[in-house]
């Protein structure tokens, strides 16, 4: 009923704010009236100047006015300020309260301006793009018997998109790979983005110096090598200097005229991107249909829904599929946002870690109101002093609400320090690497939000005191006052905040819990091949000079898909060194025990997928068209990698040559066209039944890889390797009898001795690589984890006190107890099991919103349920860690002098 | 006694709605005399009552033709009333109870 009348009376007073010339003539007219009225009467009873007669009977008419004006206003500044310094006072003439108060607010408020800066950086700033909610990404997908799966698109169908489609302002192709740059200084590997002509202004970007490309330059396949410098890369590689712009530069020994400078701070859609050249004149292989590989960026027109763009897609992928049925049958457009490309993965790790911050913050605030409870005991007779003063009980609790804002913004104000120490270092920390534009760091929204909470919890706080209070006063009208004395009552609603405490902090712990057992179970995972001791990296030979021919450039970081362009009919020239010599050279150096070459490191990325057949099957169709991963490797690449070979045998030295067709392949591909019959001479080859390409013999079968992500790959494509082909781009893995990073240096000393024109990078511990792909969900559990434990920290300090109190408050009663001939144990068992039955209710109430909640972890857990045995361990944790916070207090009881207890009083 | 005026004007205008003037003569009608309202005192209590929503308040004219404003008690208020109204019904008969004494 008073809150309805507070809320009532400030809405009241915003709406009187909006109108405040008409109330003060209200006001004026209403106290006119009255004078004329008290007027009139008096000139009818005949009295001389009736007018002064009803002012003075009215009393002050001015005074009366300002009272009521000030009826209809918030409290002035001045009684604000007076109100803050009062409570300032009163905090500081108690600074142990304040000092624990202002910690747990500080750590709670602290950690939730910590994360919530996260998440104002990655989900609502955003994109660094105008308008990016209309930037959408178009990806080729296509039926499988397995589901759908995502793949791309090929240039042809690109072009159909661009014309058919009326839902986009603008499409751009893009792609992303690595070139070797040769102008100014050691040759290095840079990220470029392939791009169609429009994709700049797209995305609403314009160049710092220069200009983008037009579309004339993105028409000729191999035609218009010009080129866009990143900022960080122009400045980096020449010292920032504009007249780079005009000059040609040496891509993978090709040179490109530089055109433009990015903006600072770009770095494309893939994020990679420290150069961009146009999409036609670079990328190779755009005639064929079938050719996929790439995902399309589009700007929606304004008016246009994603949904509305889908169908639309749709319904060409319809009419492309009935034209090219060869090579669209079954392929369909997704359409996504770029935000949910961008930010898709960490997106739900963030919003699980925001409420565990809020839970935190919770239980801080149960421990300060606990705390503000038994301070507005020992406040009675302050309180009392004041109403007999006078104070009103409005004005009271305006006064505790102060009190207990001015705390919680005190504790912002360190949440706000803790937080620029935090969010360096949780960056730092992070093994997930967040998109560079996102730079996490208080702003203006940040600290918005930090009041907000701050006030929020002021406001929460001072209603623990009040609600106390009234309680008391319901008790007095019940009459019970006598029996339930006030600090029973106190210790009541702690008790209870107690439980609030130990449910929150068992709903963390929970989570935690099963974050960490699912991380343990990724840490677990076998990935078919021994990750210890082997260093991975990637080189690039040179090829020896010769006339200029159109690079073809290596295929997108992604799974590309099926049949790569046919290599152009002229044999390239040979490398500077051959692979087998550089892999020779490595071997000696002191430390690696085993060597091999590969075209694409276990996950490394930039694996690719080809369709093959098999000898005599009839069984596949255009959705279960055999599909496998391929990989070129020398003879040791498996007894580098501790990959066991089931049956046959590796490719001999002979066979290291490009038609020695032989093949080793996975179980998965004997299972299914040879299951259980001797594969060993069986015959595949690459493409449909009815492609020219030759037979292959099966020679070996190796175990399924964990070859392309953990904890599965990304589809359940099987593995082929063949014998290593000369090539520019290769990798290698090393078997290491040292540690892996310690033979890095010599490893690029013998290859720049070797030749200093290869370029090496990449150099990683397969440790590494392994540690990437189950980042995201460490980062996350190592903070749930940090959370749980504050929490678990918080609840214990909270029933601590609690107890503590408790025992306080009976000491008379275990003095007694004592002197009667009670044992220790009794007293402690007295002791422990009101503490217990305060951990028992907690416990049962956490578990049951756990068990809700846990479901919001799904996504995020790893082959792990809310009923693992990790939930009961956290239970047991936590209630082992509760008892024996109830036990120190307990003992204190054992230790009560009969003869003190009975004189406290 | 402090709350009282709030009272007096909550009990008034359960009748009918009334201006602050026929407030103040109602009262001390009814009083026989007795409860002389500070007139001063009247306007903020009403505009309290009304800011917190136990009024409302609306414009309309007087019966000697002038625009007055007119207050009537909303349910809050009703309700408020009704437990004022108990509450006092107590207080009274306890201290007549005890100036009586026996």
């Amino acid at each position: 009923m008073r809150l309805l009348d507070g809320l009532l009376g400030v809405w009241h007073r915003l709406v009187a704010l909006v109108r405040r010339r008409r109330l003060v003539r209200d006001i004026d007219d209403e106290v006119a009236f009255h004078l004329a009225m008290r007027e009139a009467e008096h000139a009818q009873a005949g009295r001389v100047d009736p007018g002064l007669a009803a002012r003075r009977q009215f009393g002050n008419v001015n005074v009366v006015r300002e009272q009521v004006r000030d009826m209809w206003t918030f409290p002035s500044f001045e009684s604000i300020w007076r109100d803050v310094r009062y409570a300032l006072r009163t905090l500081w003439r108690a600074p142990a309260f304040t000092i624990v108060a202002v910690l747990a607010l500080g750590v709670g408020i602290g950690a939730n301006t910590a994360i919530y800066s996260l998440v104002d950086a990655v989900l609502v700033r955003g994109l660094p793009y105008p308008d990016a909610d209309r930037l959408v990404v178009l990806i080729g997908n296509v039926r499988r018997a397995t589901g759908v799966e995502r793949r791309g698109g090929s240039y042809p169908d690109f072009v159909d998109w661009r014309t058919r489609s009326k839902s986009f302002e603008a499409l751009a192709a893009n792609t992303q790979f690595t070139m070797t740059l040769t102008t100014a200084g050691d040759p290095e590997r840079i990220g470029v983005e392939a791009v169609s002509s429009p994709y700049f202004s797209l995305l609403g970007i314009t160049p710092a110096w220069g200009r983008t490309f037009r579309p004339d330059e993105d028409q000729v396949a191999g035609r218009d090598a010009v080129v866009v410098l990143g900022d960080g890369f122009w400045r980096r590689r020449f010292g920032g200097d504009r007249a780079i712009v005009g000059q040609t530069i040496q891509l993978n020994a090709r040179p490109f005229q530089v055109i433009g400078i990015a903006p600072p701070g770009f770095r494309g859609v893939s994020d990679l991107g420290e150069a961009w050249i146009p999409f036609v004149s670079a990328v190779g292989g755009l005639t064929a249909r079938g050719n996929r590989g790439f995902f399309t960026l589009a700007r929606l027109k304004p008016d246009v829904s994603q949904a509305q763009a889908q169908s639309e897609m749709e319904a060409i992928s319809k009419q492309l599929e009935a034209e090219h049925p060869d090579t669209n049958e079954g392929r369909a457009v997704e359409v996504d946002t770029l935000h949910a490309q961008v930010f898709g993965q960490i997106q739900p790790a963030l919003q699980v870690l925001m409420a565990a911050v809020v839970f935190v913050l919770l239980i801080a605030c149960t421990n300060v109101a606990s705390l503000l409870i038994s301070r507005s005991e020992s406040r009675q007779r302050e309180i009392a002093v004041r109403t007999a003063l006078g104070a009103g009980q409005g004005r009271l609790w305006r006064q505790l609400l102060t009190e207990s804002c001015v705390l919680a913004l005190i504790g912002a104000a360190a949440g706000l320090a803790l937080t620029q120490v935090a969010v360096r270092t949780l960056v730092a920390a992070s093994p997930v690497t967040l998109p560079t534009f996102v730079h996490p760091g208080i702003n203006w929204s940040v600290l918005l939000f930090t009041m907000a909470a701050a006030l929020g919890c002021g406001l929460l706080l001072g209603l623990a005191p009040i609600v106390h209070v009234r309680i008391g006063r319901l008790a007095d009208a019940l009459k019970d006052s006598s029996r339930g004395s006030s600090s029973a009552r106190s210790q009541r609603l702690r008790s209870a905040l107690v439980v609030v405490q130990l449910a929150l902090a068992v709903v963390l712990l929970v989570g935690a819990g099963l974050m960490i057992r699912s991380a343990y179970k990724l840490t677990a995972i076998d990935p078919g091949f021994d990750p210890a001791s082997l260093l991975t990296l990637s080189v690039n030979i040179p090829r020896i000079p010769a006339p200029p021919v159109v690079p073809a450039p290596s295929a997108p970081a992604t799974t590309s898909s099926s049949a790569q362009a046919p290599a152009a009919p002229p044999p390239p020239p040979p490398l500077v060194v051959p692979a087998q010599a550089l892999l020779d050279r490595l071997r000696a150096v002191p430390g690696v025990a085993a060597a091999s070459i590969v075209s694409d490191i276990p996950l490394g990325g930039g694996s690719s997928a080809v369709f093959y057949s098999a000898e005599g099957d009839s069984t596949a169709g255009a959705q279960t068209a055999p599909r496998a991963y391929v990989h070129a490797v020398t003879p040791e690449f498996f007894s580098t990698m501790r990959v066991p070979i089931q049956s046959g045998r590796s490719f001999s030295d002979a066979e290291m040559q490009p038609n020695s067709n032989v093949v080793v392949v996975s179980e998965n591909v004997v299972r299914r066209f040879w299951a259980g019959q001797d594969s060993i001479g069986k015959r595949i080859k690459l493409g449909n039944a009815g492609s020219t390409a030759p037979w292959l013999t099966i020679v070996g079968v190796v175990p399924e890889l964990k070859y392309r992500g953990l904890p599965r790959n990304p589809t359940s494509d099987p593995d082929m390797y063949f014998p290593l082909n000369e090539r520019p781009g290769q990798s290698l893995v090393m078997r290491t009898s040292v540690p892996p990073e310690s033979v890095a240096g010599a490893v690029r000393a013998a290859v720049r001795e070797l030749n200093p024109t290869i370029v090496v990078y990449n150099v990683n511990p397969m440790s590494t690589l392994v540690a990437a792909q189950t980042a995201p969900s460490r980062f996350t559990t190592w903070l749930l984890g940090l959370f749980a434990a504050s929490a678990l920290a918080l609840a214990v300090i909270g029933i601590y006190g609690v107890m503590s109190y408790l025992v306080a408050q009976r000491r008379r009663e275990f003095g007694i107890r004592l002197a009667l001939g009670a044992g220790s144990r009794e007293i402690v068992g007295l002791v422990l099991r009101h503490g217990a039955r305060m951990i028992a209710i907690g416990i049962v109430i956490g578990v049951s919103v756990a068990v809700l909640l846990s479901r919001v972890l799904g996504s995020l857990l790893f082959e792990v349920s809310a009923t693992d045995p990790a939930s009961a361990l956290a239970i047991g944790l936590l209630a082992l860690v509760a008892l024996l916070a109830c036990y120190i207090p307990a003992l204190r009881a054992t230790r009560v002098s009969p003869v003190t207890a009975l004189r406290t009083d | 006694m402090p709350g009282t005026l709030d009272m007096l004007i909550l009990k008034a205008l359960s009748r009918e709605p009334m201006h602050g003037y026929s407030i103040v003569q109602y009262i001390q009608r009814a009083s026989d005399d007795v409860l002389g309202v500070e007139e001063g005192a009247l306007y903020p209590a009403l505009h309290k009552l009304e800011v917190r929503g136990w009024l409302k308040a609306e414009w309309g004219t007087s019966e000697n033709n002038r625009r007055a404003k007119y207050y009537r008690l909303s349910a809050i208020g009703r309700r408020e009333l009704e437990r004022e109204t108990a509450y006092w019904n107590r207080v009274a008969g306890a201290v007549s109870r005890v100036m009586l004494g026996a």
